[in-house]
């Protein structure tokens, strides 16, 4: 089971279908793996319900009523089976967006101990990228100008506030700095959302910045 | 097994809603194994003025939109009959998010957005595993309704602004001319009335 969590206002936001695209996607990956993040928002989306059906309802007439029962012999249109995961665990969502697996994917290396691989969702405002960093690698300081949000698909990094593991999500607001180092013991992949691009506060790295420029193309 | 329904049916009878809720879930079982048209012209009567408001709530929607909005709601709840399964969300619960996913949907069609993804794909699966879970979540779904009327009203204001008008909390904040702190405090004073669990220590 996860460890950390999306905070309580996300969850709210998620539930409510008012989050950005790509970190609803982010955060449904969670949602799937932790039974407590998906019992609250299980909670919340019942709320929702409530809210609803505690509206002052809008009169509707009959020929709205006649024009949906005149469609009802419409073919349903195919649905994509999301929850399914393939067999090496990869989360349905990622599959789709991946046409393959993490090897079918065009890398860009930053550094020696980090490539990074961008996923289009269509979010013109989040940039949705899968992160793969070798074994016991680090990756430069930065400092977030947007925000950060951080699934750990695979293995684990640590940096001064903790350690995170598979399933685990960490969000950084504006502002916050940090050096993630990749457990010693294997590869971790995770998956990045970000609403800016990093910016890289140690000198050697500077140059790199324009490799991350935000990409949601 | 048996008992599990036993339980769930002694849920149901005792809460005010339960013989509503369970005529909604019925209508349900009859489209999706007889393709009922009766039973859904009850539901549409029910919901479609509730899903209609819902897509006019934050007023960003036409007539038109809202009018559309409702019949592809109302298709797809025809269409996907068949999947519901009253023993893990209640009816309406089950409704509600099929409205809101097409309202996303909607939304983001309108602003020409071009997305692989639907509002459907990164929802959560409403359904829960465990039959135990299953009913647990049942009953705080009954909680939760009718708790809600007792809410005061300044909380209440503001989870409909989040859930059925779709704002932020910071767009909620600038126009209550509150500050996001409060707002923020509000909704959690909001979810601890309601008993929404929220007991664990990394949600900073
Ligand atoms: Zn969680």
């Amino acid at each position: 089971m996860p460890k950390f969590h999306p905070e309580l206002d996300m969850l709210t936001d998620y539930s409510a279908g008012t989050l950005p695209l790509a970190q609803a996607a982010c955060v449904s990956i969670h949602v799937t793996q932790c039974d407590h993040c998906r019992r609250l928002t299980s909670q919340l989306t019942d709320l929702g319900a409530a809210l609803m059906e505690s509206l002052q309802p809008e009169p509707v007439g009959e020929d709205q009523l006649d024009a949906v029962l005149a469609r009802l012999d419409e073919a349903s249109p195919l649905e994509y089976d999301r929850k399914v995961r393939s067999a090496d665990g990869t989360p349905g969502i990622l599959q789709r967006l991946m046409r393959g697996d993490f090897s079918d994917l065009t890398w860009k290396n930053v550094g020696s101990a980090l490539r990074i691989s961008h996923l289009n969702t269509g979010d013109p405002q989040h940039e949705f990228a899968l992160y793969h960093i070798r074994a016991g690698g680090r990756i430069p300081e930065h400092t977030h100008r947007g925000s950060e949000m951080t699934l750990i698909l695979e293995g684990g990094f640590s940096d001064a506030e903790g350690s995170y593991h598979a399933g685990d999500f960490i969000f950084r607001k504006p502002g916050d700095v940090h050096a993630p180092t990749a457990l010693q013991s294997e590869d971790c992949i995770c998956l990045a959302v970000l609403d800016a691009p990093l910016k890289f506060t140690d000198w050697r790295f500077r140059w790199m910045n324009p490799f991350l420029k935000l990409r949601t193309a | 097994m048996l008992q599990v329904e036993k339980i769930t049916d002694d849920g149901a009878g005792t809460s005010g809603s339960g013989t509503r809720t369970d005529e909604w879930s019925d209508c349900l079982r009859l489209i999706a194994e007889n393709q009922d048209r009766a039973a859904f012209t009850r539901l549409f009567r029910h919901f479609a003025p509730l899903m209609k408001a819902f897509a006019l709530s934050g007023s960003t929607l036409s007539a038109n939109h809202a009018d559309e909005l409702v019949q592809e709601v109302m298709l797809k709840v025809w269409q996907k009959a068949g999947g519901f399964n009253p023993d893990k969300a209640a009816a309406s619960t089950w409704i509600y998010t099929i409205a809101r996913n097409c309202r996303t949907d909607l939304y983001r069609r309108l602003q020409k957005f071009d997305t692989p993804l639907s509002a459907n794909d990164v929802a959560e699966n409403v359904e829960t595993e465990e039959a135990f879970m299953a009913l647990h979540q049942k009953r705080s779904g009954e909680r939760i309704r009718q708790l809600m009327g007792e809410l005061p009203n300044d909380q209440a204001q503001i989870l409909a602004k989040v859930y059925m008008e779709g704002k932020s909390h910071s767009e909620v904040a600038a126009e209550l001319d509150l500050p996001l702190g409060t707002v923020k405090s509000r909704v959690r004073l909001a979810l601890q009335k309601l008993q929404i669990q929220f007991d664990r220590k990394n949600h900073a």
